[in-house]
């Protein structure tokens, strides 16, 4: 059920009156953990005893840090449960196809058998929520949930379960405590929100995803123009699918009371790969910073510990995205990127000379590139594709000309976002006609074929 | 209700407590776009939206020339362009006295517009008086969905309604094997109730389909696809034809059959005894039949003279206990005619040349049929003697 179908409008239609009905009295928090458990059997009922098991084990190892103190032990044996369940749904296949691979290759006569382990869908999202909790807890930075419902309402609370944005404790957890209010203009935001992301999603991403795919499937068989365009689609592609699914997402919450994260912040017009990284997936960047980079040592003891540091977390950071070889690129190539422009972005020269729109242009192409590696179906593919982007021949690439114009429409709005202009996009007829016209082309043109979020495979 | 002014601060805060009792407060952004309303605004694009969905497609009937011959019937490759459907049941009942209705048989697949059955009709009748309004592709089930949704239009008239039993000749036709099978106009079927087994449609399939139906402009809307982009959404099109405009395909210019290819599998020649097995169905279980009975019922709610008409059907390559079943059949299929007081004719049966395959007649068989109904009294009494004329 996700929330660009009407299944999802309907459930939506059933179970929003009831719980603005709801939710200031004593059934408004069980209520929204039944639904949310609901939405999430919809997809398959066994993952139900999966979050169960997450959130119970987390809310107990908190109850009994806060009772018998032994706080470390009791952390260690969260973050081990939680990172064996992420090891073994999400990586099971990729551990034995590697170490079938390395058996082979020692002439070992002996094959491991596939597991035939499916991912449950959300699983890395509220895993990582749930650890968040007990980090934060066990830091001093939150105080322990004494409602199991509570708790379980704020992993599994379903505008955010599939995909994200990855909440904090400190954040959500207060919300669902004090009774939600819904203004008028809550749900006014909301809807604001979830047009904007499902205009994102169905007729941008899945349109770009048309010529994409064509591409990526055999990429042999294109030469220059047709890869290059098709890397540049699947950039805007991704980031449709996945901003569109979050401004879904925080729409939904809004409408019941309840402030998500920004996730994303238009990233294409960073100006220097860190900045692209505090616009992009920033619930993500910012769990991995919290609890990956500042523990290593994060920038704090001298230029190699914090490049070293740097690297480690881009390469799991590639690496939670999906067990494949070419998101564990995806991350180096994007540490890389940042050694090598980490000390350039500080120059003065750098900072004042470089033309803003050349600094994006820079960010854009490199990140770009990257994609490569995260879209590609192998490493052998990814490599097909560098090389004949630059050194095939020219051949009619056959893009659709009004993608190029809608991903040049949506540029140019971004940048008069950012830009001294703004106040014209904030006009009260400019933002109507602009809704109005995305509604529409959403009733006239959006294509007919329903596709998933790509960020729910991770 | 926040003020127009605030919107574009930051956002809202949110208390955040911390372990010692102290707690701050954090910043949540709407979002990195402006497009943010208000219910004010809100109530405004509601407004100019209920508008164009309601006056778009009538505006553009205007625009659209839409004026179809007394032979005319919807292109086979325009037979899921429900809006169209809609539009001619709205034209053929201002201007006929009586209205075919059926599948392929109706339609006349294997024929030319000028040798259907509609068109010996109105030649024996002298006058335009028959419409065709068969659905090439559809089925029973499917053309149930049609009326029900898009033929309401379809009231006080003559109805002809085509009864095919090439549908209750195995549980296949029936649409009830267990097993999936891809039958045709599935979104015109029941999404739920009653349950047909061979559609595994998931359940947001189905919720799609019933919102389909329940919004004309998404039929609207898929009119323009299916006219304009050669059955394609704009999206898809735009894969086909890159560096075209769609706007350009844009011509107001109904597509006529001529734009489609005619048929490949056109005039085969008629197959002999025994060379067909079936396995006939119980008319009690079968879903075809079931539906058939529905469209029967509500055409007669809405007020429309039903008469049935029962095959054309080629009993030349039934032999033996087939034979026998499908003669059985026929019987229960009079009885509940009959008790439902309901006129009918069962066509005499064909020269073996005559027919195509099981159920599709030539251009001289649907010939014949007219003139068996022009010499049938139930016929003659039910849909001729209430028409506005008739040659009798």
């Amino acid at each position: 059920m996700l929330f660009h179908t009407w299944a999802f409008a309907l459930f939506f239609l059933i179970v929003y009156p009831l719980y603005l009905a709801l939710k200031r009295t004593r059934f408004g928090l069980p209520w929204l953990l039944i639904v949310s458990y609901f939405f999430y059997a919809c997809f398959n009922p066994l993952y139900l005893i999966l979050i169960a098991y997450s959130t119970i084990l987390d809310y107990t190892v908190v109850a009994v840090m806060e009772k018998k103190g032994r706080r470390k032990i009791w952390l260690s044996i969260s973050i081990v449960n939680n990172l064996c369940l992420l090891s073994f749904f999400k990586y099971a296949g990729f551990i034995t196809d590697n170490l079938n691979a390395l058996l082979s290759s020692l002439n070992v006569p002996y094959v491991l058998p596939a597991p035939g382990i499916f991912l449950p869908v959300g699983l890395s999202f509220y895993i990582f929520q749930s650890m968040s909790y007990t980090i934060d807890y066990y830091r001093g930075n939150i105080e322990g949930e004494r409602s199991l419902i509570r708790y379980a309402t704020f992993v599994s609370l379903f505008p955010r379960l599939l995909a994200g944005p990855i909440e904090r404790a400190k954040s959500l957890l207060p919300q669902l405590h004090k009774k939600p209010t819904v203004s008028i203009q809550d749900v006014s935001d909301g809807l604001s929100l979830f047009i904007v992301g499902l205009f994102k999603k169905v007729a941008l991403a899945d349109y770009l995803a048309l010529y994409v795919d064509k591409i990526y499937s055999t990429p042999d068989q294109f030469q220059s123009p047709a890869l290059m365009l098709a890397t540049f689609l699947f950039c805007w592609q991704i980031y449709f699918d996945f901003s569109g699914y979050t401004d879904m997402a925080r729409g939904i919450a809004r409408m019941m009371g309840f402030r998500l994260m920004l996730n994303f912040n238009n990233p294409y017009l960073a100006t220097s790969l860190g900045d692209f990284w505090s616009r992009w997936h920033i619930s993500l960047s910012s769990w991995f910073k919290d609890y990956v980079y500042i523990p290593l040592g994060g920038n704090r003891k001298g230029k190699f510990n914090t490049y070293r540091n740097m690297f480690l977390t881009m390469v799991i950071s590639g690496l939670w995205h999906g067990a494949a070889w070419t998101f564990i690129i995806w991350g180096a190539v994007h540490a890389l990127g940042r050694f090598c422009t980490r000390e350039m972005e500080a120059t003065s020269l750098y900072k004042e000379k470089v033309p803003r729109i050349l600094k994006q242009l820079f960010v854009f192409i490199f990140v770009t590139f990257a994609w490569i590696f995260f879209r590609a179906e192998s490493i052998g593919d990814a490599w097909i594709i560098i090389t004949r982007i630059f050194t095939s021949g020219f051949a009619e690439p056959h893009c659709p000309a009004l993608a190029l114009v809608l991903i040049f429409a949506v540029w140019l709005y971004q940048f008069a976002y950012e830009s001294k202009i703004r106040w014209f996009l904030e006009q009260r007829v400019v933002r109507i006609g602009i809704i109005i016209l995305m509604v529409l082309y959403l009733a006239l043109c959006a294509p007919s074929s329903e596709q998933p979020f790509i960020y729910l495979q991770f | 209700m926040i003020q127009e002014k605030d919107i574009y601060n930051t956002g809202y805060s949110i208390p955040v407590p911390r372990r010692n009792g102290k707690s701050r407060t954090e910043e949540v952004p709407f979002g990195s776009n402006c497009a943010r309303l208000s219910l004010a605004d809100w109530l405004i694009v509601a407004i100019i939206l209920s508008a164009v969905v309601y006056f778009a497609p009538m505006l553009w009937e205007r625009a659209e020339k839409f004026v179809p011959s007394s032979d005319y019937r919807i292109p086979y490759d325009l037979s899921s362009d429900y809006w169209l459907y809609e539009r001619y049941c709205r034209f053929a009942c201002s201007r006929y006295e009586t209205l075919i209705i059926g599948d392929s048989v109706v339609w006349g697949h294997f024929v030319p517009m000028d040798n259907t059955l509609s068109h010996h009709l109105n030649d024996l009748a002298g006058t335009e008086q028959f419409a065709n309004l068969g659905a090439d592709g559809t089925h029973p089930a499917a053309l149930e969905g049609l009326l029900r949704y898009y033929g309401r239009d379809i009231s006080n008239k003559n109805v002809i309604l085509h009864l095919n039993p090439l549908w209750m000749t195995s549980p296949r036709h029936d649409l009830q094997t267990e097993k999936e099978h891809h039958f045709n106009h599935p979104k015109l079927v029941p999404q739920f109730t009653p349950k047909i087994p061979c559609y595994k449609a998931s359940f947001p399939t189905r919720i799609s389909n019933v919102v389909d139906r329940c919004v004309p402009f998404f039929n609207f809307s898929s009119h323009l696809n299916i006219t304009c982009f050669q059955s394609m959404d704009v999206p898809a099109w735009t894969i086909e034809h890159p560096y075209e405009n769609p706007l350009g395909s844009i011509t107001f210019r109904l597509p006529t059959s001529d734009d489609y290819e005619r048929p490949k599998d056109a005039a085969r020649p008629g197959r002999g005894p025994g060379q067909t097995s079936l396995q006939w169905v119980e008319l009690e279980t079968s879903l075809q039949w079931l539906f058939f009975r529905r469209s029967v019922n509500f055409l007669r709610q809405r007020n429309n003279r039903v008469f049935v008409l029962v095959g054309p059907f080629n009993e030349h390559m039934l032999d033996g206990d087939i034979l026998d079943t499908y003669r059985n059949l026929k019987i229960q299929i009079e009885v509940w005619l009959q008790r439902n007081n309901l006129p009918y004719y069962m066509p005499e049966v064909l020269p073996a040349h005559l027919y195509v395959d099981t159920s599709h007649p030539l251009g001289e068989g649907y010939a014949a049929i007219a003139k068996q109904l022009f010499e049938n009294a139930a016929f003659r009494s039910n849909i001729l003697s209430s028409g506005s004329s008739g040659n009798d």
